[in-house]
């Protein structure tokens, strides 16, 4: 990791198994396909699971599971009772207590299987980001919810020589490819980079049903470990997609990299890392589609300790642990601050709204000024 | 008129709404099938609808014959057909005069005529109709209490006219090849059609029959009135469109996220536009699952 990371880690050390626990993976190893050579192979591994929501809390139990050995979180997120229906690792203390997802998850994974290092990254997964979280990391598990972050995570993957093992899933449809530098198109070739997401149906306006979940998941991660066991000749080079309820499976074949794509061409140059060449205005806001929120990126870290006094004068009722802080408005408007500079603001579509309510709450005092003119 | 053939008059089947014939389907809906079966024009008649209904599905129907390609003619009403950018207006013997349609509608706009007799064809010719409705051919519900004018009229307009001609009239599967025998090279159904279980099939049906009898015709243009016959997400349909990217558009999905698969393969997006969409082509046209 070339930088220091100024979100919120924690990280789970790997630890020898108990003699008890010899016989872990004992009926994976007798999967022929797999056996001692793919476990090693899987032990040595490093995956990162982008989201770790419904697909990717589903991703990264499978990754646990079956002794990957580096199994990295990250999610901007945290735990709410909406996510309980299907999200198959958090419980209700955890929605209680609006623990940030990669954190949860984090320690439930830990007790799954001591013998994975696991690391849980509150951050939000973009561009700025993405040079550090995918620091030697094999492969990708998309456990996203929404086509931007998608796109960016294609673009550092291609860009890196890093598979991406797309998957998607709202109602009871759901798809899944496993997009590979070299061999396949990136997802900006497949679902372009100018349409409007408008319109596009999201679990948050149609909803979404466990099965369909854990079934896409279930595509993902019998991809990422043929990959990480070295069964590369095995990958399927197609993108699914899929109706459980209906129940309608569709395979499409997957077509090669464009040649004048910079992303996937063959010209394509890895060495022209474009993830440090953005220069971040000072603050942004992206419109959570469908939530009726809006996150507010400051573009400096927030000294929660400071701001939770100036909250709680300015009315706001607070949730505090040791990853956010989370401020009720009077008016019913909810800032769910995050130490890394960035704040949720739930209760608003409107980016302008956002920002001026994160710098109207978090102004600070000043003291001696006059009013008179 | 001298502009007539840039006002795209080379049309085969002409189709009319009749909503009386489709109960509990939508106008919408049955055109739609029509012009997946391959009508070649459409005109909205509604003789009893309020004018503000006729409006609304003007512009329902406009935009859909954009995505289609073909032409939208409104049945008498010159200020709706000009507000909802129609391509023109057809017009009766006993409705606003030829000369006072042109002026109000300019040019460009096409005007059709319906004459019962071939002085009133001839008449319509001479005052700058772009084409003229022959008929009814036949005893018709959509006209009841008109005297036939049977295939005689059909026969002298063959010889008569010389701007388009469009038999109409009571014309069905079971007659039409009479019509065509008589000299007719274009012919319209309403009931027919819109009355139709599979609009789309009546519609191909009566292609068919049209071109058998115009052998004349290079095939390049043959196929181009029919459309290419392609399978869209299992369901077998004709489309004008020539590439991949016009075959979106006229899914309205240009702006969506979508995965096209065509033969099996994905097309990346950047070749929609230049990859071409051929007969017996099998698309699929997938929305792009975002959830997470």
């Amino acid at each position: 990791m070339d930088k220091m990371a100024q979100h919120p880690i924690e990280i789970y050390e790997a630890v020898q198994d108990e003699a008890a626990f010899e016989d872990r993976y004992s009926r994976q190893l007798r999967f022929g396909p797999i056996g001692s050579a793919g476990q090693d192979r899987l032990r040595s591994a490093r995956v990162l699971v982008v989201g770790t929501g419904a697909l990717g809390a589903s991703l990264a139990q499978h990754m646990t599971r079956a002794g990957v050995g580096v199994v990295r979180l990250a999610d901007r997120d945290y735990v709410e009772p909406s996510n309980l229906q299907r999200q198959m690792l958090f419980d209700e203390e955890d929605a209680r207590s609006a623990t940030p997802k990669a954190v949860a998850a984090a320690r439930k994974l830990k007790r799954m299987n001591g013998g994975v290092r696991i690391e849980a990254h509150v951050v939000d997964v973009s561009k700025r980001t993405l040079g550090y979280l995918l620091a030697g990391v094999d492969l990708v598990l998309d456990g996203t919810d929404n086509a931007a972050t998608r796109l960016a995570l294609s673009d550092a993957c291609f860009s890196l020589g890093i598979p991406l093992v797309y998957g998607g899933v709202t109602a009871s449809e759901g798809m899944s490819a496993a997009l590979i530098p070299g061999r396949t198109a990136c997802l900006r070739c497949l679902i372009g980079d100018s349409a409007a997401d408008d319109g596009t149906d999201t679990c948050d306006t149609v909803g979404v049903i466990s099965p369909a979940v854990e079934f896409v998941a279930s595509l993902q991660a019998a991809e990422a470990l043929k990959w990480l066991s070295g069964n590369r000749e095995a990958m399927r080079g197609t993108w699914v997609t899929a109706d459980i309820w209906t129940f309608r499976v569709r395979e499409l074949k997957l077509p090669g990299g464009r040649s004048r794509c910079a992303c996937c061409g063959t010209g394509a140059s890895t060495a022209d890392n474009r993830l440090r060449q953005d220069d971040k205005p000072a603050i942004e806001a992206a419109v959570m589609c469908g939530r009726d929120s809006v996150q507010v990126t400051l573009g400096e870290a927030i000294a929660l300790d400071v701001v939770r006094p100036l909250l709680e004068e300015r009315g706001c009722t607070l949730t505090v642990n040791p990853y956010l802080t989370k401020a009720e408005l009077p008016d019913g408007k909810r800032l769910v601050l995050f130490s890394d500079g960035r704040v949720l603001v739930q209760g608003t579509s409107d980016a302008g709204e956002a920002i001026r309510l994160c710098t109207d709450m978090l102004q600070p005092h000043r003291e001696g000024e006059s009013i008179v003119g | 008129m001298a502009d007539s053939t840039s006002k795209k008059l080379d049309f085969q089947l002409y189709v009319i709404t009749g909503t009386n014939y489709h109960p509990g389907r939508s106008m919408i809906d049955v055109i739609e099938q029509a012009l997946i079966g391959g009508a070649d024009i459409v005109q909205l008649r509604d003789k009893t609808a309020s004018k503000q209904d006729i409006r609304e599905n003007a512009h329902k129907l406009r935009q859909l014959t954009r995505r289609y390609g073909v032409p939208l003619i409104i049945n008498d009403h010159i200020d709706i057909a000009l507000e909802a950018e129609a391509d023109g207006v057809h017009l009766g013997q006993d409705d606003l005069s030829l000369a006072e349609a042109r002026r109000l509608l300019g040019p460009d706009r096409i005007i059709g005529i319906s004459t019962h007799s071939i002085e009133q064809g001839l008449a319509a010719q001479a005052g700058g109709a772009d084409y003229i409705g022959v008929g009814p051919v036949y005893p018709t519900g959509t006209k009841p209490g008109r005297a036939a004018v049977t295939t005689s009229y059909v026969q002298e307009a063959a010889e008569q006219i010389r701007i388009p001609f469009v038999a109409i009239g009571g014309i069905t599967l079971g007659n039409v090849d009479t019509v065509i025998a008589a000299g007719a090279s274009r012919v319209c159904a309403v009931s027919e059609i819109v009355g139709a279980d599979d609009p789309a099939a009546v519609c191909r049906a009566f292609k068919a029959r049209l071109h058998a009898a115009a052998p004349q015709r290079s095939e390049v243009q043959a196929d181009d009135f029919a459309g290419t016959g392609v399978i869209v997400n299992g369901v077998a349909q004709r489309t004008t469109a020539r590439t991949v990217w016009e075959l979106i558009c006229q899914h309205r999905l240009e702006d969506r996220r979508v995965v096209v698969e065509l033969d099996g393969e994905i097309v990346v997006r950047e070749e929609w536009s230049c990859t071409p969409i051929h007969e017996g082509a099998a698309v699929e046209l997938v929305h792009f699952v975002g959830g997470g």
